[in-house]
């Protein structure tokens, strides 16, 4: 009971409360919204144009018209009111003419009315370069067979603020899509672009659908609004055979293996591996074997070969006996002149006697020393080349080398070219006369000055075969000749040959 | 020997210019780049300007940066860097009364650091290798710029209009250094 006596006063000091929040709520809720989150503002570009538009968030509250005012935050200047959008029904507001600088944070004001009552009263201030909404142009697409135009009307005059925005602040992107290849194009923009821009996207392949997109891209990258995708079907190509681009393809890809072909047999070659030289160097080439013949000797160059008998003699000593006829010298010496310092080598001429393979015996000699008259020409011809006498030189020389001394075999005879043109010689007249008197003195045999009496002169041959050469060879082999067949007949006969003077030229 | 000498030379300065013209091609593209992210970080400060139209004030910023006026490259670097770096000397100062969220500052000024130190890089590359003749005027226009905003903030006693009116000026001045850096030569 108590309870229930102060339960009424309770439940109607609550009751009140609760009738007078609901009152206070519903006058509140009748008052015009003054907060600045009533409105929604969005400023977008449209069409290019700029279009500031709002929202009242509470959709009870519904005005009739709108007055529209702005300021800006960058200068102390007044409000201004926008006169086209003022008392207007449609909640937006075509700014395009009233802003015309980007960069700058607008202020915002718009009051909803309801005959004389102002309902709603909205504020706003937003950076219209980073908070504008771009919308994608209107645009038209026009098909070919291998290109498609896209065509974007411009205004025909553009607005300072669009200017400043195209100059940068966004750009322009054309999308074109086949299938799950998406390609993006940038046509240029500057301010100055007005009235049908059309850009052509090329190299597209014929009877095949493609879907073209165009939107703005600001420089903030912002959400990016694309326009409805318009697609078409490119018209077939009228050649059925490979396209254009193809066949240009095809044109360059031979040509590639063409130039690939050629360069490599030319490196192949380059290299030798193929084609392998022969050109060979001018030196080996022996196709003109003429020029390689051994010219002959001029015919004024007559050669005469001589087979030179050399004689090595012991030196003759001199005898006082008188009356010794026969000569003490052993040895057959050839008459020895010197005039003038020339040295006389004497050689011996004869009729070739007859050759034996084996050494040739004193007999031999002797026989062959008989034989020396027969080969005297008459003194008044000049000597004969010794060609005939080439056999019994050579007897000669074997006769003379048997001694078995120093001397060389018949067979190590030195054979040498002499050039008689060169040569003098004498005749051996006197010495073979000599001879008839009744002297084995043999002709006269190639001399040597007399250095030493007692010492036998070198083989001069053997001295020749060692490598050495002289000039006019001297005798040097020892024969040997029998004591009783030499004889000095210089000491007693007619002195030697004198013919220093008397050089036979030929 | 002569023509190898010239060939050589002639590599070594294409090669220069080619990476000289890189460097400014990158640089271009971090300016913008923080130039875009300082604008959206100032976005997100909260704040509106209904009841602070009687303390708008007009700091007449340089009608050079204004108009995007030609400037060399070295100019350029020069400029957005004192701006880089009285940006973030503003924003150091007294922001208590503002409510803003302190991390967005932080990024803010983070930004703007990182972006001030790259250019003092530049700027001492540029200073050590060429022999520039530097716009003094433009930059001492730029220091009387961010002066009197600051004797504005101290003026009003860094209040929170005080700040919402410097923050629209700022994000202002970020929109024309964007231009500036955007005429860098490539």
């Amino acid at each position: 009971m108590l309870w229930s006596q102060n339960a009424s006063p309770l439940r109607s000091r609550n009751l009140c409360l609760v009738v007078c929040i609901s009152l206070l709520s519903g006058v509140l809720s009748s008052l015009p919204d003054l907060s600045d989150k009533s409105c929604t503002f969005k400023v977008t570009l449209h069409n290019f144009r700029v279009i500031l538009s709002w929202e009242l968030k509470n959709r009870s509250i519904v005005p009739d018209r709108y007055t529209l005012q702005y300021t800006v935050i960058s200068r102390p200047d007044g409000v201004k009111i926008v006169e086209h959008c003022s008392n207007i029904t449609a909640s937006f507001c075509d700014l395009t003419d009233v802003w015309e600088v980007l960069p700058e944070t607008y202020a915002v004001m718009v009051d909803g009315f309801r005959g004389n009552t102002t309902l709603v009263t909205c504020f706003t201030d937003f950076f219209l370069a980073a908070e504008i909404s771009l919308e994608p142009p209107e645009f038209d697409i026009v098909n070919f067979t291998d290109h498609i135009n896209v065509n974007v009307n411009f205004p025909p005059v553009l607005p300072k603020i669009l200017e400043e925005l195209l100059q940068f602040h966004l750009s322009l992107i054309i999308e074109e899509q086949s299938g799950e290849i998406v390609k993006k194009h940038n046509p240029a923009l500057d301010e100055h672009v007005i009235g049908n821009f059309t850009y052509v996207i090329d190299k597209l392949l014929p009877n095949t659908n493609y879907c073209v997109s165009v939107y703005f891209m600001p420089r903030n990258l912002e959400a990016i609004r694309r326009s409805p995708i318009k697609c078409t079907l490119l018209q077939p190509a009228r050649d059925t055979g490979l396209s254009e681009s193809a066949r240009i393809g095809g044109i360059i890809t031979m040509f590639l293996i063409a130039a690939v072909f050629i360069s490599t047999i030319i490196i192949l070659k380059r290299v030798g591996y193929i084609c392998l030289r022969n050109n060979f160097p001018k030196v080996l080439n022996f196709n003109n074997l003429s020029a390689w013949v051994v010219p002959e000797m001029p015919p004024w160059e007559a050669v005469a070969f001589v087979e030179v008998i050399h004689i090595n003699r012991k030196k003759k000593e001199w005898n006082y006996n008188y009356d010794d006829e026969s000569d003490s010298n052993d040895e057959a010496t050839a008459p020895l002149t010197s005039t003038g310092g020339y040295t006389k080598h004497g050689l011996l001429t004869g009729l070739p006697g007859p050759t034996s393979a084996s050494s040739p015996t004193g007999q031999d000699c002797l026989e062959l020393d008989t034989e020396e008259p027969n080969l005297s020409e008459p003194k008044g011809e000049p000597p004969m080349a010794p060609e005939p006498s080439l056999g019994r030189g050579k007897l000669l020389q074997d006769c003379f080398f048997e001694d078995g001394s120093s001397t060389e075999e018949a067979g190590d005879k030195i054979v040498f070219n002499v050039n008689l043109s060169s040569v003098f010689v004498s005749t051996l007249d006197d010495d073979v006369s000599t001879l008839d008197d009744d002297s084995d003195v043999p002709p006269v045999l190639p001399s040597f000055p007399e250095e030493d009496s007692h010492t036998p002169e070198p083989s001069f041959l053997a001295t020749s075969r060692e490598g050495t050469q002289q000039p006019f060879p001297t005798p040097s082999a020892e024969c040997p000749w029998p004591e009783d067949v030499l004889s000095d007949k210089r000491d007693s006969s007619e002195p030697n040959v004198d013919i220093g003077d008397g050089y036979i030229m030929r | 020997m002569t023509s190898r000498c010239i060939l050589q030379t002639a590599l070594l300065v294409y090669f220069s210019t080619t990476v000289l013209a890189m460097n400014y091609n990158l640089l271009r593209f971090q300016l913008s780049s923080s130039s875009v992210e300082c604008q959206e970080l100032l976005l997100q400060l909260n704040g509106t300007s209904k009841d602070c139209l009687k303390d708008r004030m007009n700091f007449k910023i340089p009608e050079e940066i204004q108009k995007s006026q030609k400037f060399q490259k070295e100019d350029i670097v020069l400029v957005t860097l004192e701006m880089f770096q009285k940006t973030s000397d503003i924003f150091r100062r007294n922001l208590s009364s503002t409510g803003w969220n302190e991390s967005i500052v932080e990024n803010l000024l983070a930004t703007l650091h990182w972006q001030k130190e790259h250019l003092e890089e530049i700027l001492e590359d540029i200073m050590q290798e060429e022999n520039v003749t530097w716009d003094h005027r433009t930059l001492l226009h730029l220091k009387r710029y961010y002066l009197r905003i600051v004797r504005y903030l101290k003026a009003k006693e860094f209040s929170v209009c005080a700040w919402t009116i410097v923050q629209a000026e700022i994000l202002r001045s970020f929109f024309f250094l964007d231009k500036l850096t955007d005429s860098l030569p490539n």
